[in-house]
């Protein structure tokens, strides 16, 4: 018998013995498995800067997994070997959710990203985990394209504390194109997850050609800014040429200090430039008197000049969790 | 043939109607879900945890 998954807008009908386009969900019998709950191919303890997350417990280390599959086929992924890998043809390590909190409280982490892939498409292992490390008072991440329907996405943040979702352009054309996917939808996930009182940061990779243009970075910007608010941290990341897109040029420096430029004249507070070595980009500056509250050098914090979330010399609150 | 025979005929067909249209309704009509079920075993092979201090190498 034929099943229909509704965690994502893609809403595949799957025949039996089949998976949807994310890989991992399977019809087995006529019903739908995750055949990737409790394995993840990936397990990391990284800096928390590297997520990018740089609003969220600063200086931190994260326990960080994903298992192969996604949901979108971005030509340009930077992670396709496990993104667009089969399960059936990748190696996994067994962690179900319980031993998964237990690593991350051995190796005394105060957090755990589901990120590398998508979060969404291993969405029960991802939620069941979250559930009981929030009950172990371990704070849950997500590193997401936000590709989801709503009424999952809501029982999933109501276990979550911060999320980075890409925003991957600003045209539907481009998310037809270049992800295979829809823009309306992430653009809601993006909403309703800023709605529900999480931290949320955004990211957009930029490609050369296909979405480096000023009116396209003003447009995108200017959406943040409408419907998630100016503080909203904002990074644009720097692309390499990987997976269909091996013919384009990495991103240039020039190209991000020109988005950086627009996103901040277009009134965000806090905007950041990633995956390259950068001087002022990396950065955060108080939106009231422009003194510098964290200095940054890669993934290293050389100077935190926040006190209680604060500004220290003019004392205004600065958009975060910080504690 | 009696006109209670005829009715009796008639309900049978009629009942073998109504159950054939719903077993092919059901069929047809996909059963949804959000939620997946966990799996009975992994489809691809096994490995120990590697170096988990090693900053991983992927995006993220």
């Amino acid at each position: 018998m034929t099943v229909q998954c509704e965690l994502c807008p893609k809403e595949c009908l799957i025949e039996p013995g089949q998976s949807g386009e994310c890989r991992v969900r399977i019809n087995i019998d006529g019903v739908l498995r995750t055949v990737v709950y409790g394995y993840p191919c990936s397990i990391h303890i990284d800096p928390i800067e590297k997520k990018p997350l740089f609003h969220f417990l600063p200086g931190t280390k994260i326990l960080s997994l994903a298992t192969v599959g996604c949901n979108l086929h971005c030509r340009n992924c930077q992670n396709w070997e496990i993104s667009q890998a089969n399960p059936e043809d990748s190696r996994a390590m067994n962690y179900p959710p319980e031993k998964l909190v237990g690593l991350t409280k051995h190796y005394r982490c105060l957090s755990l990203a589901y990120t590398y892939t998508d979060p969404i498409i291993f969405y029960e292992y991802t939620y069941d985990t979250a559930k009981l490390a929030k009950s172990a008072n371990i704070r849950n991440v997500l590193v997401t394209a936000g590709y989801i329907n709503e009424e999952p996405w809501k029982r999933l943040l109501e276990y979550v504390d911060a999320a980075n979702i890409d925003l991957k352009g600003i045209t539907e054309d481009f998310y037809r194109r270049v992800c295979l996917g829809t823009l309306k939808p992430v653009q809601d996930a993006l909403v309703l997850a800023k709605a529900s009182g999480i931290l949320v940061e955004v990211t957009n990779l930029i490609i050369p050609t296909l979405n480096d243009k000023p009116e396209q970075i003003r447009k995108l910007t200017r959406w943040v800014k409408a419907n998630l608010g100016s503080d909203t941290p904002l990074h644009f990341s720097r692309f390499f040429p990987r997976y269909k897109m091996r013919h384009l040029p990495p991103t240039s420096l020039k190209a991000l200090d020109m988005a950086r430029e627009i996103a901040i004249a277009e009134g965000l507070n806090y905007v950041y430039i990633g995956n390259i070595r950068s001087e002022l980009g990396q950065n955060t500056y108080c939106p009231g008197c422009n003194s510098l509250l964290i200095e940054r050098s890669g993934y290293t914090i050389l100077q935190n000049r926040l006190k209680e979330g604060c500004c220290l010399d003019c004392g205004k609150e600065i958009y975060g969790v910080w504690k | 043939m009696t006109r209670r025979k005829f009715f009796q005929k008639l309900i049978k067909a009629g009942s073998a109607i109504i159950v054939g249209g719903w077993w092919l309704a059901k069929k047809a009509v996909p059963r949804k879900f959000v939620r997946a079920i966990k799996p009975n075993k992994y489809p691809g092979s096994l490995r120990p945890l590697g170096d988990i201090h090693k900053q991983s190498k992927w995006s993220g």
